[in-house]
């Protein structure tokens, strides 16, 4: 343990470091090179987006709170509205958000200066608000309307301009997200610092590696699809029109083998925050950190088999078997991370910070998607519920209650790295109360009014479902509602809340091994990672933790600074 | 240095008594939860339905034993591993264990394997095809089902023919009808876009793929046999719903199956008068097109006071009459009516966005219409109005003039009676 003397690099022998300077709010709105001003622009792009596509949602609910079309003009509007609630959170919220903090934090966490390719960072992030802009420029054409999943013929023979615009937009998209996917692979591999092998690496590494290597492979089916849309929508070939030879089950095979690998983009980076959070501040390593990294790798693989089970009800009888079973597999994976996650925080001290209440927000919520997925997978059962709202129940309790849950934990948990403050924890907490049962009274009951037969994407339904789907609607008000706690939270808390310093949650990975917010080099010096990135309870690591914060103690964020 | 490294929990008897009752809830919990499933699923109106409930039963109690296991141990931890106030210390370094995690793998595969080959079972068992399908009146006949934006329509291969030696073909609309024990098995096309046929009472689900209408398009299938269903009142009607967007009006794009008691009551009140009405039609023209218009998808997207339709994707059809004169310059009323029916595409009404569908001679399935049914439906569309444009006093001579003059077709405005023909009048006369 000769380490301990020295355990973060020359750093701790340049005492009184200067204090730490935040970027100025101008810097965040300018081409920047920085992983950490990209991140940041990643991350108030998103979350302005999830406001927008949450905003939907809200008209959604309303428009549903009676059987008969009311609030929406057609059911074309109706439609245009989910059509764009699923574009935006998928594509504009959900996926660049985990850009927003793997850019942030990956480099830091391997003691990097920067990702591998800086300026392809940047112009990755810089993709986006263009294409969001086409995007959202179908509103002023025919919007799209054949929902995000985009089946022809609706989308081709049958949808206006918007359709095209749309298309557009999710190839820049696509083009951004290979970029950056690129970009992470490259500074994973490269970067490590000496004595971090891959097994010593922190597991959100291993998650956004996982993560790339999915968007990488499979992104590109996505840009193929997408070609053939706009080529039959345009150019007048028939790739999906059969009276010109072309088959309609071509686009939905090559849409889910992007789109089923993509539910794994959007989850398996918050997989990766779990493990660190529910590891930092339940001051235990994390359990099993080979079996949860591999799994990592094992959904990725795994996931890549499984697409046709969105073509159930289309696909010819016979190959629909294997897909059932692909699917089934699936769920051992996942299964080995929620045991390994409850055997991290079992006989643990933990600590219910506002990160922590929201990973375990996202255990017991994940699990019932988990569940539901199962269920999904049985085919004789599957017949009964595709395309109902028992489905639209299950993708959003694995993206809302998976992927948004771990959203909001690691806002929480590297929040003062960003900013050098800390948030306020009471308003934490009343955020997540008002989300965790918001989101639970929303999402729960769709289960049941899609077993009782309501379809999903439609704008008028039997008034049988009136009452469930009020209750829907007034528990999704409260999650609406919940949003804006968190915005009121974030906003204060940048310009009052208290101090960080470096390591507010005594954490051994290395990004809180330097100044919060990091220099702009992020370590004065390379910074030594200590031997195992969860070894919280020795000597060791107690030792490497007070010489974090003794050398850190006079190197924090200018109180004057605001 | 390394002294709690490596230790696992020990037991104690505080936590075989918490075990024990997180045992005891998880079993009530699970009883409840399956007390739930017949609640929350449609009643139980198809031999499959039966076995893809029990199914979904069994996936209940294991997913409630997950459900259980998980929410348990966050439980317990949540309450008994919180840091005291002011301990500031780590927890004990355990890195993991190797057995329980082969336990935590080697289980749920099991389990996962099991439920697959259940499925498997039950859907093979559910797919099994049967000995005879749609039999009625001891023979087989056909069923086919039309998808279009945005009605379902039935139509019934009689294998019988009328006087011309033509097959008749009962068009049931929206409704399925069939009766208990009835192995049905339909034949579904659509004629634009994908849609998805569910019946939820039955637990079948299939979606209509278009194909290439110059190879009979892509016919998909769909298997069910209706039973009996606990206080139930015959004929029970049960929802069809369409379960794949496919545009405007898809919420509203619904149907009924309607399940009699037998097939005595099937042929009494369904199947024999159908055909009966279909050999012995109005001879009035407007009466005829009343019923013609019903078996097409028009009340899909118009509305209609008359025949109750309220769908607003197309123009209303109220008072139609009255503006067919003005709609396009230099065509009368009758030429407007038979040329938006026929050749849709030339105009659309202003305010209307959404392309109307085709019908005519050239048109498959459920869009097919003859020049004898297009006279009809126009001349039932003439009385739709006060100060009609239509020139009613000459309905016979002015419509097929129109029809005439915009397709070039002659039309049989006795609709084949004037052949006169002893079959033909003997069973109008016993009418």
């Amino acid at each position: 343990m000769a380490t301990i003397a020295v355990p973060i690099g020359a750093q701790a022998e340049q005492p009184g470091a200067e204090a730490v300077r935040r970027p100025a709010l101008s810097e965040y709105l300018r081409w920047s090179v920085d992983h950490k001003i990209i991140g940041v622009q990643y991350g108030i792009s998103s979350f302005l987006f999830f406001l927008v596509g949450g905003a939907m949602a809200m008209a959604i609910r309303w428009e549903l709170l009676t059987p008969a079309l009311d609030l929406m003009v057609s059911g074309s509007a109706y439609n245009s509205l989910f059509t764009m609630h699923g574009t935006v959170m998928i594509f504009l919220f959900i996926i660049p958000m985990w850009a927003a903090f793997g850019n942030f934090v990956v480099p830091l966490q391997l003691g990097a200066k920067d990702m591998a390719f800086p300026w392809l960072n940047a112009f990755a992030f810089w993709l986006i608000p263009p294409a969001a802009i086409v995007v959202l420029m179908g509103y002023f054409v025919t919007p799209a309307e054949a929902g995000w999943t985009s089946y022809p013929p609706l989308s081709t023979l049958f949808s206006g301009d918007g359709q095209t615009l749309w298309a557009l937009g999710a190839h820049l998209l696509g083009i951004s997200s290979i970029m950056g996917s690129i970009n992470f692979i490259v500074t994973i591999l490269n970067m490590r610092p000496e004595g971090m092998t891959l097994w010593r690496m922190p597991l959100l590494c291993w998650a956004v590696l996982a993560t790339s290597i999915i968007a990488v492979m499979a992104t590109p089916f996505l840009a193929g699809a997408l070609t053939l849309l706009l080529l039959d929508r345009v150019a007048g070939t028939t790739f999906f029109d059969a009276t010109g030879g072309g088959d309609v089950l071509l686009w939905q095979n090559i849409f889910w083998f992007y789109s089923h690998p993509a539910v794994y983009i959007m989850v398996l980076p918050g997989m990766g925050v779990l493990s660190e959070v529910l590891s930092i501040h339940s001051r235990k390593p994390v359990f099993g950190y080979r079996m949860v990294g591999l799994s990592s790798m094992g959904i990725a693989f795994v996931g890549f088999t499984v697409w046709a089970h969105h073509m159930f009800t289309s696909l010819q009888p016979e190959l629909r078997i294997p897909f059932m079973i692909t699917t089934m597999i699936i769920a051992v994976p996942t299964g080995i991370k929620m045991f390994s996650w409850l055997g991290t925080i079992w006989g643990g001290k933990i600590r219910f910070t506002s990160a922590m209440l929201f990973a375990l927000g996202f255990l017991s919520m994940f699990v019932i998607g988990g569940i539901t997925g199962v269920m999904l997978a049985a085919l004789p059962f599957d017949i009964h519920v595709h395309d109902t709202y028992f489905v639209v129940s299950h993708f959003h309790f694995v993206l809302f209650g998976g992927s948004v849950f771990a959203i909001y934990a690691a806002l929480y948990h590297w929040f003062p790295k960003v900013t050098g403050r800390m948030m306020n924890e009471r308003w934490g907490r009343i955020h997540f109360v008002f989300t965790y049962f918001g989101f639970l009274f929303t999402f729960f009951p769709m289960h049941i009014v899609g077993m009782l037969g309501m379809p999903r994407r439609v704008a008028v339904y039997d008034p049988a479902f009136t009452q469930w789907n009020q209750l829907i609607g007034i528990s999704a008000f409260v999650l609406g509602f919940s949003s804006f706690i968190v915005v009121y939270n974030v906003i204060h808390s940048y310009f009052r809340g208290p101090v960080a310093g470096a390591n507010p949650w005594r954490a051994l990975t290395l990004e809180w091994a330097t100044t919060s917010p990091p220099p702009v080099t992020n370590f004065i010096d390379d910074p030594i990672p200590y031997e195992n990135p969860y070894g919280y309870g020795t000597e060791a690591a107690t030792a490497y933790l007070d010489a974090v914060d003794e050398t850190f103690r006079h190197g924090g964020l200018a109180s004057s600074s605001h | 240095m390394n002294d709690n490294r490596n230790r696992s929990p020990s037991i104690s008897p505080g936590a075989v008594v918490v075990a024990a009752i997180f045992l005891l809830v998880s079993v009530i919990g699970i009883n409840w939860f399956t007390s739930f499933v017949p609640v929350v699923l449609p009643p139980q109106a198809s031999a499959e339905s039966k076995s893809v409930d029990d199914l979904f039963y069994v996936l209940v109690i294991i997913g409630g034993i997950v459900f259980f296991l998980i929410q348990g141990m966050l439980l317990i931890s949540v309450i008994f591993f919180r840091a005291k106030s002011g301990d500031q210390s780590d927890g004990p370094t355990y890195h993991g264990n190797p057995l329980l995690e082969i336990v935590w793998t080697i289980i749920p595969a099991g389990v996962v394997v099991f439920l697959a080959v259940l499925s498997f079972n039950v859907w093979m068992q559910n797919t099994e095809p049967k000995a005879t399908v749609n039999m009625i009146d001891g023979n087989e006949i056909k069923i086919n089902v039309s998808g279009a934006r945005y009605a379902w329509t039935h139509t019934y291969q009689t294998g019988r023919l009328d006087d011309n030696g033509e097959q008749i073909v009962i068009n049931s609309g929206d409704k399925l009808h069939t009766y208990i024990g009835q192995n049905i098995e339909l034949e579904l096309r659509t004629q634009d876009v994908i849609h998805s046929y569910w019946v939820p009472a039955m637990r079948v689900k299939q979606d209509l793929l278009p194909g290439n209408p110059a190879t009979g398009g892509r016919p998909t299938e769909l298997r069910f046999t209706p039973v009996r269903v606990e206080d139930e009142t015959y004929p029970a009607a049960y929802p069809i719903v369409c379960a794949e967007l496919c545009g405007d009006g898809h919420g509203r794009m619904t149907g009924e199956v309607i399940v009699y008691a037998d097939e005595s009551h099937f042929l009494e009140q369904f199947y024999e008068p159908a055909i009966y009405a279909i050999l012995n039609p109005p001879a009035d023209p407007v009466l005829r097109g009343e019923i013609l218009i019903q078996e097409y998808i028009c009340n899909s997207c118009h509305t209609l006071d008359s025949l109750e339709w309220s769908s607003r994707t197309g123009p209303s059809l109220n008072g139609i009459a009255d503006r067919a004169g003005e709609r396009v310059p230099g065509q009368s009323a009758e030429e407007y009516l038979v040329q938006s029916i026929w050749n849709s595409q030339a105009f659309t009404v202003p305010g209307y966005t959404e392309q109307m569908a085709a019908f005519g001679p050239d048109q498959t399935d459920a869009n097919a219409m003859n020049a004898e049914q297009l006279y009809a439906i126009t001349a039932y569309l003439c009385t739709q109005g006060e100060q009609t444009d239509c020139d009613t006093e000459n309905q016979t001579t002015a419509i097929p003039a129109a029809i005439k003059t915009s397709f070039g077709l002659d039309v049989d405005i006795t609709f084949g009676q004037s052949a006169g023909e002893a079959g033909t009048t003997e069973t109008a006369d016993e009418g």
